[in-house]
């Protein structure tokens, strides 16, 4: 019969290097009072999810064990990698709270069969409130919603200058932005219309505002 | 309404004699690799205009689509009539080549106010006469993948030219605009396209489009960006139809031959 090791080294400050059994830990936060040594159980953690309600205990709570610091700062630094469950107990602003931090990359969205790129550019609507961003080779593309203002911080080392904004399903009475060599000023765009494409970023930032979802795309730079 | 007929014939290797509609072709060629089936295109062409880098392309590619051909005669055989576009993509030896070989060169580098897509365009449309629009097709190659606002600006082009037939190609997909103008007949052409294919409302969404011939049909259906488009779809035999209360961009896949 073979021996199996165990030590709460979890609840030490610091794993030792060379001990025995080397383990990975997850951490799985239920809906209860945080514990004390939360934070330190993260820390460990390589995977942490919260089920369902946890996540209102992650962002209610932690924040108090660091009553020294803003709260904002320590919801992001603790930030789940998964939200698990049937959502019954999550409260609406938690929830919207780690989804407004979430990005997702998707490699492979454009090219190939034209209705696959159309369908894919599709889902970017379908979830204008998540931040999703198609990539390609040449080109990045995500949605702005018109909800917001916007404000784009060009990583000149890496994208740009050739850039967009499309007024893809609906047609923009009025769009507004800076940064570009041709500035949008209230102005109409349609598809038969006008449409801002082979546009240039002037420098590293770009707003934008709109009365339509827009799609912003800029050129990858070949490094 | 009128009915307007669509028909991928200028995939096939020979067009057929009495096929209807009857179209005159003309092939812009923009700056992305060839499709596999150019010198198709090129042969069922009576006019080709390749916008700035597209003649890169043409110099440089066509000769590898025949690699037991000397390059030179592969590029003397595939002399574009016209290069037209603001001149700042193609190749100084390659402008030289096809001048010397009687290419009309058209320098719109001052106009920097529409794409190289646009300017090949506007010169077919001006080139041809009036009596005749109704019966030309112009085939664009190289207009998809690359960048993606050139993507889209291409795109625009074909609403910005919606009474002429253009048709975007790509390795793996074909696209055209249906005019809300007409009720449409799609002649699927088997041998070399589908079977996916999608209906797609861009621009403006569409109250109400009716299909038949599609696996999935649409039925006074209202199709919208950040709701349903009609992608991934089938079809099923030989004719599609489709009307529409807007104009919308009918794609189908291009078999790997």
């Amino acid at each position: 019969m073979d021996l199996m090791h165990h030590s709460s080294t979890f609840l030490l400050p610091t794993i030792p290097l060379h001990h025995r059994p080397s383990l990975t830990y997850a951490l799985v936060v239920l809906n209860q009072t945080l514990p004390r040594f939360a934070p330190l159980l993260w820390k460990h953690a390589q995977l942490r999810l919260c089920a369902d309600g946890g996540a209102n205990r992650v962002f209610d709570e932690m924040p108090l064990l660091f009553p020294e610091e803003d709260a904002s700062d320590v919801r992001r630094r603790y930030k789940p990698d998964v939200i698990n469950g049937d959502m019954d107990s999550i409260r609406k602003e938690v929830l919207d709270f780690y989804r407004s931090l979430l990005c997702i990359l998707v490699a492979g969205a454009l090219g190939g069969r034209y209705d696959h790129e159309m369908g894919n550019l599709n889902v970017l609507y379908c979830f204008s409130s998540l931040r999703i961003v198609l990539l390609s080779d040449d080109s990045l593309i995500y949605l702005l919603p018109r909800t917001h203002h916007h404000e784009i911080h060009i990583q000149t080392s890496v994208e740009g200058p050739h850039c967009g904004l499309i007024p893809i399903g609906v047609p923009s009475r009025s769009s507004t932005t800076t940064g570009l060599q041709w500035n949008l000023n209230n102005t109409e765009m349609r598809f038969g219309g006008l449409i801002s494409s082979s546009n240039i970023v002037v420098g590293e930032k770009v707003t934008v505002q709109s009365d339509t979802d827009l799609l912003w795309t800029i050129s990858i730079k070949k490094l």
